[in-house]
């Protein structure tokens, strides 16, 4: 029963090197916290499941990028092909905010002719003595470029699951309300596979090859 | 995070339960992790193989003439993207599916066939029929030429194989292996009238990935028309080896091989006369490590211990000089032996009583490994050995391209790599016997029409699991090719 999803949303997570992109996801899909990483090498994948509504699920194929500048040129192949994003900062580390702008514009450039939706996370919260950077001008950056502000800590498991649920949710008032669209080539959105019965007129947007019947 | 759960399957948990919350998440998650990890006991219905989405490469006929390795063999080499074993396994079989070739109306049809039909081939038997089976071309396979496709001149590798060291890889089941898979897969693409639609592989305009994510979506399609799915997705091969990621990192090294492709393109056309001469010949060698797959070890397959796999491919990657490592790869196998030999450890105690004690089930661990637990094991076991080898590849590309410059030449990546694809086929190949030996073995009392579509199975997703191996492989080349050219032009700078 698990398989049978509504859509498939391909996420990418980027930020500056050790702000805690690889733990950040691998809390969320494996429940754990890995004290030890090495650094991402180009990309790695992950996937999850999320109910957004009951017996509604949503597959979630998380792209793991490699932070590190000498991969840049790959990761940034990646951009078009995501729906949304988490953009991470590390709470403790003043650098990896400012460097938020550089990311962003990034995004902009290569994300064309699509969009991606983004979630600015200050990551590594537990670490609230260490902090550089206050919440609030953390705030005020996201709502500049329209994005949600989220503090986190794969450590200690907090808002890890609001972060991509929220993300997730988001997305798929987008989709339903047909401001994102599923498109032949592109693989930020994929319709599921749903029991027949399930089908409602709201998942028009479906397209009509993966018609079950 | 050298821990053993980053091989497990990405989790399933119950997201509804920490929705509401804002701020923390339930520890169970972990809990769940390794529960679902866990192969289930019960039985459950036998998937339908699967047929690997025929990768239909041109032959790149300039390659396989720079290799006259063997005469006996025609130059027309009828390239089928199965790699040496592929190859082999075609012309064996070529005579063999003429017998069958009037089924092909559904797949259990071409099963049962290719398995009453099944007998293995004596050694002499294959060499002669590859010498004279290779007289065929097939004219279709030769219509395009684009450098990234399938194997090169493998063929040409694997009669050498086969005449040098084919006492000894025959002996070890690859045949067996291949007979049964090619046989079926020649027998679905006649009559398959969907067959011809996945020809176009690794063409400009349709990738393995791409192909690969079909299957796997008319699997997802499939079996989720079924009532029975949980269970059901535990024998697809497709679904598990999405799972595992092996999909997606078999995209992002496609990503990879084809940038460099272009680049390497445009960087041959920006150059004339001598220099392009020089550079074509370079490449031309490292064209040829990739069709090296060299059977040097092949003696000591029967000694082969638990930890010879891990080792050499941990010194084959150390060669490489990249910073990935094969731990993944290796725990995931070491794994599967784990599960085999605890599997097979009573049965084989009791064999010298008499086989028929067997049938007594008083042993309690072997028993609560049904057949068809062994089955959905080992295709899971195939699966993510087989995302784990690719994902090793896609790393391997990213860290030839973006990783720090390295001594080891392009060249000698290549040998490595190409050796490295050969351990894995062989490891597969071996594993596979492994678990058609844990069949046959827990299968005593069962009928074949039970057993042997298990067995079969068992050999085919092996095969065709050794084919992406092989095919991702491949991929690689313009990667090496533009570090080649990279180095080269680097070098004098330095």
């Amino acid at each position: 029963m698990e398989a049978i999803w509504l859509y498939q949303f391909r996420l990418i997570v980027i930020g500056d090197s050790t702000v805690g992109k690889s733990c950040l996801i691998r809390r969320f899909t494996e429940g754990r916290f890995a004290q030890v990483s090495d650094p991402t090498v180009g990309v790695d994948f992950f996937s999850r499941l999320v109910e957004i509504e009951p017996g509604k699920r949503i597959k979630l194929q998380i792209w793991d990028t490699a932070g590190q500048e000498r991969f840049r040129s790959i990761t940034r192949a990646y951009y078009r092909n995501s729906v949304g994003g988490l953009l991470l900062f590390d709470i403790t580390n003043r650098r990896s905010f400012q460097n938020v702008h550089e990311w962003l514009e990034e995004t902009k450039v290569h994300v064309q002719p699509y969009q991606i939706v983004f979630v600015l996370v200050g990551h590594k919260c537990d670490l609230d003595t260490q902090r550089q950077v206050t919440r609030h001008e953390a705030e005020k950056l996201a709502a500049a470029y329209g994005m949600k502000y989220i503090e986190t800590s794969a450590r200690d498991a907090i808002n890890v699951e609001k972060a991509f649920t929220d993300l997730t949710r988001d997305i798929y008032e987008l989709v339903k309300r047909g401001d994102i669209t599923i498109q032949e080539g592109w693989e930020g959105v994929k319709s599921g596979f749903v029991p027949n019965v399930v089908h409602s007129s709201e998942e028009v947007v479906k397209s009509e090859r993966r018609c079950l019947c | 995070m050298s821990e053993k759960d980053d091989i497990e399957t990405p989790v399933i948990t119950e997201a509804s339960s920490t929705l509401g919350d804002g701020n923390c998440e339930p520890a169970k998650n972990s809990e769940s992790v390794d529960q679902s990890a866990k192969p289930e006991s019960k039985s459950e219905p036998v998937a339908i193989t699967r047929k690997r989405p025929e990768s239909k490469p041109s032959s790149d006929l300039e390659t396989s003439e720079i290799l006259p390795v063997e005469e006996t063999v025609s130059k027309d080499v009828p390239q089928t993207g199965w790699g040496y074993w592929g190859s082999w396994g075609k012309s064996l079989l070529s005579s063999a599916s003429a017998t069958v070739a009037t089924v092909g109306q559904g797949i259990s049809n071409v099963i049962e066939k290719a398995e009453t039909s099944l007998g293995i081939p004596s050694p002499s038997e294959i060499s002669t029929e590859v010498q004279y089976a290779t007289g065929e071309t097939n004219a279709k396979e030769n219509a395009n030429s684009s450098p990234l496709t399938g194997p090169f001149g493998v063929f040409s590798t694997i009669s050498t194989a086969v005449q040098t060291t084919g006492k000894s890889v025959i002996s070890g089941g690859l045949d067996a292996l291949e007979f049964i898979g090619k046989k079926t897969m020649d027998v679905i693409a006649e009559g398959d009238p969907g067959f011809k639609r996945t020809k176009g592989l690794m063409n400009r305009n349709s990738t393995l990935s791409q192909v690969l994510r079909e299957a796997k979506e008319k699997e997802e399609l499939w079996t989720s028309n079924e009532v029975t799915l949980e269970t059901d997705k535990k024998t697809h091969y497709g679904l598990l080896f999405d799972e595992f990621q092996g999909l997606s990192h078999l995209e992002a090294l496609e990503m990879l091989s084809q940038e460099s492709e272009i680049k390497v393109k445009s960087i041959l056309n920006s150059l004339s006369g001598e220099e392009l001469e020089t550079l074509k010949l370079e490449l031309e060698q490292l064209k040829e490590a990739f069709s090296l797959a060299e059977f040097c070890e092949e003696e000591e397959e029967e000694k082969k211990g638990d930890e010879d796999f891990t080792k050499e491919i941990t010194e084959l990657f150390s060669q490489l000089q990249v910073s990935s490592k094969p731990e993944k790869l290796a725990r995931a196998r070491n794994t599967a032996y784990e599960w085999i030999s605890t599997s097979l450890a009573k049965p084989l105690e009791e064999k010298e009583e008499g086989e028929k004690q067997l049938e007594t089930e008083k042993t309690e661990k072997i028993n609560k490994n049904s057949v068809e637990d062994i089955h959905a094991f080992a295709i899971r076991s195939l699966a993510e050995l087989t995302a784990c080898s690719i994902e090793l590849f896609h790393k391997t590309a990213a860290l030839v391209l973006h990783g720090q410059k390295q001594e080891v030449t392009a060249i000698e990546r290549s040998r490595t790599l190409s050796q490295m694809t050969v351990v894995l086929c062989k490891e597969l190949s071996s594993l596979s016997k492994e678990f058609t030996t844990c069949l046959t073995t827990a299968g005593v009392k069962e009928k074949a029409d039970i057993l042997n579509p298990l067995i079969t199975a068992v050999f085919l997703e092996a095969s065709n699991s050794a084919s992406y191996i092989q095919d991702a492989f491949q991929l690689l080349l313009p990667v090496l090719e533009i570090s080649l050219i990279e180095n080269k032009t680097e070098l004098p700078e330095a």
